[in-house]
């Protein structure tokens, strides 16, 4: 499958729910510590990757998430602590749609509601996660808890008022946005946690990614001990998925510049290593529409787009 | 504050002491996990089947017999266990050597020669020598503990099938001590108080926690009636697996076959009048006699406990969830409130609350404590042993938790979804209670067009 050269670093990629060509990459200048960044869209029609927009802001693009309603509308998550709106439907001058100045922070993860489809998360350095409908100037509530950054938040798939969110005050979260508070603490790590995401296929398995070098599987009726711990990165893992097509398959990057695959209901459960990057790898998403097809990003400002089982190197 | 390079470098450098520094700095502790605040734990888990839960796909017991006096006078321990595993085996047609081990949880009988006669029985049953077993004791609940350890057994990947079983001839090892009382219990309350005789502890209760001789008596009445209605009606048949044996007539000396399937403590016709004439047996002005305390009785249970893929690929029916287990230590001169402490804990183990539960078995060892665990835990009489309990059924000790299981997911089955857990509890002579947390098993009813449904629970809590 071809592979993508982009500008900056790549900090996060983004399958569309919507069209199975369709990509966007969040990437960052001087990665990410100081300079612009630009939000990519990009076609993977076959023959060479190509590119639908791109947009320029003044720092640097730290996540991305495509709308569950619309198939043009696009949220990037900015180092300034800003939450931008993309429409690619409209012409370039009057994007972005909308720009929200609230986290104090950089801002670090987006993640849109697969079930009301209304409403979208933020987490940031400030610590808190905001919860953002489209139409509205301000967000619709804060949640300020813990006690450190918050790295990613991610909805629950089945329970549209459900999210978890992983800190690095070394606890993931659940909240309920109808109740004032998180509804349950993991400690989850001795170590920061980078990644969480809720198990596509049971709404009470979660997984949670570590500076730890691990990845950890827990169900949250029985949080005491975790239901699988994944070693295999060699450092800090970045970015930690759950397969949208396979229950227990699990797609994980790492600052080990390595992009893994897990199946955490199987004793050997490493199942697939990519080496493709040749810096951190910090960005994976695996396709909704195409089964076994996967996206990565990284800081060599390479994006790779393989099927799941080739060379992603592979011309 | 830190800048955004240092971010990168902070998750790169594992074990740095820079990075500790910085969370004593911003005041980070460590954090404990707290229970879920929403109120509706059950939210997240309407539905979920995991490949590696522990399920009980079979469950059965002998019938319940009056020691000395009943059915089972006559009748080796060995042939009461033998049954029970012969049925879980041919029921299944599972074959016997798959299976990893058999726990067997026994209280009275004499440790070593209670193993060696549950080895017997095994072989009896058709069981090969490949296949070993042991037993268990703790008291009063060593069947639930027998089911929990070969649960926990099987969570931990020593094996995937297992059986949990009970087994208890009060018959042939009536309640004593042997040999002399180590003369340091006098130094030490707590320790003397693990001598006290159980309807003793039952005084205690009823005078600590004023439970009535009216309240206890008409507890009594009920769970005769419950039983009485539940044998009559047919739902034991289900899960007794009839005995056949022998009897010796006490006059005569003849021995004559017999095989029994029914429990015979039963007394449909007990009245509140009835039981009031009854004298009260551990205290002058006490409240506790022999119409209101459990029975004492011969029988054993069995439970064929396996990973739920296996059961899968067996195509086995899954008959229930064992979800967890709990124990815990009371007062020795109480021990009958161990339920009202052992429930609360394993339905916050479990993740539920106390209203989350559908069904409750609570073991009557005397009325005293079932109804002080009742009021103190505010239960639903509606939903605590409704086929009736140890005072109407008998209360072999090491089987009641075995014949709990079996009682439980059978009732659970025919209640269908509006049943999703059940709790089983008992306190401990000298000074316990243990409870275990079961689910409904198959994701889908049996057909039934009669059956009423209160309200739809198909939505958590939350939607309400």
């Amino acid at each position: 499958m071809p592979l993508f050269k982009t500008p900056f670093n790549g900090y996060s990629v983004k399958f569309s729910p919507f069209y199975e060509h369709r990509l966007a990459v969040a990437t960052a200048q001087n990665f990410g510590i100081l300079g612009n960044g630009r939000l990519h869209v990009l076609d993977l029609s076959p023959g060479p990757i190509s590119e639908i927009a791109a947009f320029d802001t003044a720092d640097g693009v730290y996540d991305v998430a495509w709308s569950e309603s619309h198939d043009s509308l696009l949220v990037a998550a900015v180092a300034d602590g800003s939450v931008k709106l993309y429409d690619l439907s409209l012409p370039p001058a009057s994007n972005p749609v909308r720009s929200l100045h609230e986290h104090t922070r950089e801002a670090h993860s987006a993640d849109y509601n697969p079930v009301r489809r209304d409403s979208f998360l933020t987490a940031s350095w400030d610590d808190t996660v905001k919860l953002w409908t489209v139409d509205r100037p301000t967000s619709v509530r804060t949640f300020k808890e813990h006690a450190y950054c918050v790295y990613s938040a991610a909805w629950n798939p089945r329970h549209g008022d459900v999210f978890a969110s992983a800190s690095g005050d070394c606890t993931a979260r659940v909240w309920d946005v109808r109740e004032p508070g998180s509804t349950m603490i993991l400690p989850a790590h001795e170590f920061e946690i980078l990644s969480c995401d809720w198990n596509k296929y049971d709404d009470c398995v979660i997984a949670t990614a570590s500076v730890d070098k691990s990845i950890k599987v827990w169900d949250v009726r029985s949080y005491r001990v975790p239901v699988a711990v994944l070693n295999g990165h060699g450092y800090a893992v970045r970015k930690v998925k759950f397969s949208p097509h396979r229950g227990s398959l699990i797609a994980s990057c790492s600052y080990d510049m390595t992009v893994c695959l897990w199946d955490y209901m199987v004793e050997d459960a490493l199942i697939g290593r990519y080496d493709h990057h040749t810096e951190f790898a910090v960005g994976v998403d695996m396709s909704v529409l195409v089964e076994g097809l996967l996206a990565s990003t990284g800081w060599d400002e390479l994006v790779y787009v393989w099927q799941h089982g080739t060379d992603p190197r592979a011309p | 504050m830190i800048d955004r390079s240092a971010h990168a470098a902070k998750h790169l450098c594992l074990g740095n002491p820079f990075f500790f520094f910085f969370l004593t700095e911003l005041g980070l502790i460590y954090i404990q996990a707290s229970v879920c605040a929403a109120g509706d734990s059950a939210a997240y888990h309407r539905s979920s089947v995991y490949r590696d839960d522990v399920v009980i796909v079979a469950a059965y017991r002998t019938p319940l017999c009056k020691s000395k006096r009943g059915g089972f006078k006559d009748t080796y321990a060995d042939d009461l266990l033998a049954p029970v595993l012969k049925a879980l085996i041919e029921k299944t047609n599972l074959s016997p050597s798959e299976v990893g081990d058999i726990v067997v949880g026994t209280v009275l009988a004499p440790g070593s020669q209670r193993a060696s006669e549950c080895r017997m029985a095994a072989f009896y049953a058709g069981f090969p020598e490949t296949v070993p077993i042991r037993t268990v004791n703790r008291q009063c609940s060593s069947g639930l503990q027998a089911v929990a350890d070969v649960a926990a057994a099987i969570k931990a990947g020593f094996y995937d099938i297992g059986i949990g079983a009970g087994l208890e001839s009060m018959t042939a090892n009536p309640m004593a001590w042997e040999g002399s009382v180590n003369p340091r219990i006098k130094t030490m309350a707590q320790a003397q108080n693990c001598l006290l005789p159980m309807g003793v502890t039952s005084e205690n209760v009823a005078q600590r926690f004023s439970v009535t001789r009216q309240e206890q008596d008409q507890a009594a009445v009920e769970s005769h009636r419950k039983a009485a209605a539940a044998t009559a009606s047919g739902k034991f048949r289900e899960e007794i697996i009839p005995v056949a044996t022998k009897i010796v007539d006490p006059k005569t000396g003849d021995e004559k076959p017999i095989t029994i399937s029914v429990d015979d403590g039963i007394r449909p016709n007990a009245s509140l009048s009835d039981l009031g004439k009854l004298k009260p047996v551990f205290k002058k002005d006490g409240t506790t006699t022999a119409g209101n305390s459990s029975q004492v009785s011969d029988g054993a249970g069995a439970v064929l406990l396996m990973k739920r893929s296996v059961a899968m690929q067996k195509g086995l029916p899954i008959l229930g969830v064992f979800r967890t287990f709990a124990a815990v230590g009371v007062d020795p001169a109480i021990m009958g409130v161990g339920p009202a402490v052992a429930i609360p804990a394993v339905v916050k183990a479990a993740g539920l609350e106390l209203d989350d539960i559908d069904l409750f078995e609570i073991n009557e060892a005397f009325a005293s404590q079932f109804v002080y665990c009742r009021k103190k835990l505010e239960l639903d009489p509606e939903k605590i042993n409704v086929n009736g309990g140890a005072m109407a059924l008998g209360h072999p000790l090491g089987a009641t938790g075995a014949r709990c299981v079996a009682t439980l997911l059978h009732e659970m089955k025919r209640r269908g979804k509006d049943c999703r857990f059940g709790v089983i509890s008992m306190c401990i002579g000298t000074g316990m209670g243990a409870a275990a947390v079961f689910e409904r098993g198959d994701c889908v009813d049996d057909l039934s067009n009669a059956r009423k449904i209160e309200t739809h629970n198909l939505l958590s809590k939350d939607s309400r």
